[in-house]
């Protein structure tokens, strides 16, 4: 693993972290992984497990207490990782052209520039002719589309997600994982998502991380062996409904062990 | 053809019902209109019937024509538009002023910590004077000008707007912020694009109260401090038992009230078209 250290996007060392104050908590503790350029990584692990907490890391929206985490993108303009979260992501004073072009506009890129960029992927989520709306004139699934569009528009070789659908109802989310799927088939960015559905992480990723509960440890790495394009229709698949099983039991001592937390 | 008849014949029976909704609808507004008109007239109409009749005493209650009358003197001979240019001319200043000082001094103590540690619990503490207290003082410091009559207003605007102000950036949504961080808007842009937008409402609000403040704040200290404005108009009439000009003021003073609060509300729909913009979804083909 060590001599594919080039090809890593993300390299992860003995990461810890504790958060502060009084009644200290333990987040995160020895996580090591190592990402490659261009793959689709899911992580699932049961609430409270540091997921979010991991994912904010990788994109320095948090610093680890102790551990080195590696990032292997040539340094340009835009940031090297551009975030999609659960809600409330986009800013409602902006319209959508204004929202997905946000990225670009903070990385300095002309108007001009970025307005178009960010029309071209208003046009691959579907959103065209909406380009003047405010978000709360749209549907919870438009939303979260305008802050995917956000992301890709941005440039950054790598997308951090937090969780991007888990506030969709069960319809649209199925359509969003696919598209998600489709974009990221047209354009390889080094993706980390953090979900909650196993389904979801088969369905989209490479590698399926799965996590301990409090504090968080990296408990298994599971390769995702389905060939691409995927589809929602390999959902019906033995193979897939034999990995699913495998994951829950890998996750369900860890949900029982976090809710004995509470 | 009798199938294609029969889809056609409920198409047309479906817009008939649509159409019936919609002129319900219109009706309904049009009655409610009606209703929200009348019944001011109404209440004029069994004021002067009530003077008339002497069931109120007319030398309290100027019946309407007789203030509508005095009025017309009052615009005629351009008594009214000395004080109303007086008034307005204190409003302005006082309210734009204190305004434009509450929103500055607001968006700095959200931003930096230390400003606002030293001065919150001050700012606090003096929002709960009742600021046309303070015109003695002011009277003492600056004499028997304009000066403190417009300081009065803009103080008063000041703290109210100033709260406001402090609140909506305290309010931003952590969600909010964090997306911004993620998108690295740091700095001025940051200020920009999502601090300013995302207190704006609260600051609109802030103005909005102020107006109605400032309205107050300016009528009062016209009664004790002023020869002329329409406060000085409706408290000199009191003094000369003049029912009638008093009404003339009041009047005065309260469609000038309601037209500030109006051009507050209007300048929010024109500086905040997110949260007004509430039409369906607009779909244009896009060439």
């Amino acid at each position: 693993m060590t001599d594919t250290a080039g090809t890593d996007a993300f390299v992860v060392r003995h990461l810890s972290k504790v958060f502060g104050g009084a009644g200290q908590v333990h987040a995160l503790s020895d996580i090591n992984l190592h990402l490659k350029k261009g793959s689709f990584t899911c992580i699932v692990g049961p609430s409270g497990c540091g997921k979010s907490t991991l994912l904010r890391i990788l994109g320095d929206l948090e610093t680890a207490t102790s551990g080195d985490v590696q990032i292997n993108f040539e340094q340009t303009r835009v940031p090297r990782s551009a975030f999609v979260f659960q809600e409330h992501g986009v800013f409602p004073w902006f319209n959508v052209l204004e929202n997905v072009a946000f990225g670009q506009k903070m990385a300095s890129v002309s108007k001009r520039e970025r307005e178009s960029e960010a029309r071209n992927w208003i046009a691959e989520v579907g959103l065209t002719g909406f380009e003047d709306a405010y978000p709360h004139q749209l549907s919870g699934g438009m939303r979260q589309r305008i802050a995917i569009a956000r992301a890709f528009a941005t440039g950054s070789p790598s997308l951090l997600m937090d969780e991007p659908l888990g506030a969709l109802d069960a319809q649209t989310r199925i359509l969003m994982q696919e598209q998600l799927v489709r974009l990221w088939e047209v354009e390889r960015k080094t993706v980390v998502l953090v979900t909650h559905s196993i389904e979801e992480a088969l369905l989209l990723g490479d590698q399926i991380v799965v996590m301990s509960a409090r504090p968080g440890r990296v408990k298994e790495i599971i390769d995702v062996p389905f060939g691409r394009p995927r589809s929602v229709a390999m959902e019906a698949s033995p193979e897939f409904a034999r990995m699913k099983q495998d994951i829950w039991e890998s996750l369900r001592d860890e949900v029982q062990a976090s809710m004995s937390f509470k | 053809m009798t199938v294609a008849e029969g889809v056609a014949r409920r198409v047309t029976e479906l817009d008939q019902a649509i159409d019936q909704e919609f002129k319900r609808e219109q009706r309904l507004r049009a009655r409610d209109l009606g209703l929200a008109i009348l019944t001011p007239i109404v209440l004029l109409g069994l004021w002067e019937l009530a003077a008339a009749t002497g069931v109120l005493d007319a030398r309290l209650f100027s019946p309407p024509s007789a203030i509508g009358e005095r009025g017309a003197e009052m615009v005629a001979d351009g008594s009214l538009f000395v004080h109303i240019w007086a008034t307005v001319g204190r409003l302005a200043f006082g309210f734009i002023a204190g305004s434009i000082l509450g929103v500055f001094a607001g968006l700095i103590m959200g931003v930096v910590r230390p400003i606002r540690a030293a001065l919150s619990p001050t700012f606090t503490a003096l929002y709960a004077l009742p600021k046309i207290a303070i015109l003695p003082l002011l009277l003492l410091i600056f004499g028997l000008t304009e000066t403190p009559k417009i300081l009065a207003v803009a103080i008063s605007v000041f703290f109210v707007v100033q709260i406001n102000t402090l609140a909506g950036i305290m309010q931003i949504d952590a969600r909010i912020l964090e997306s911004a961080r993620a998108y690295k808007a740091t700095g001025i842009r940051l200020f920009v694009n999502v601090l300013l937008p995302a207190a704006a409402p609260a600051i609109m609000t802030g103005l909005r109260v102020a107006a109605g403040m400032s309205v107050i704040v300016v009528t009062a200290v016209e009664f004790v401090a002023s020869n002329n404005g329409l406060g000085y108009l409706i408290w000199n009439s009191w003094q000369l038992f003049q029912p009638a000009t008093m009404f003339v003021g009041l009047i005065v003073v309260s469609v000038i009230g309601a037209l500030v609060t109006g051009l507050i509300i209007v300048l929010e729909r024109v500086l905040l078209p997110w949260r007004h913009s509430n039409s369906p979804k607009k779909k244009e083909s896009k060439k």
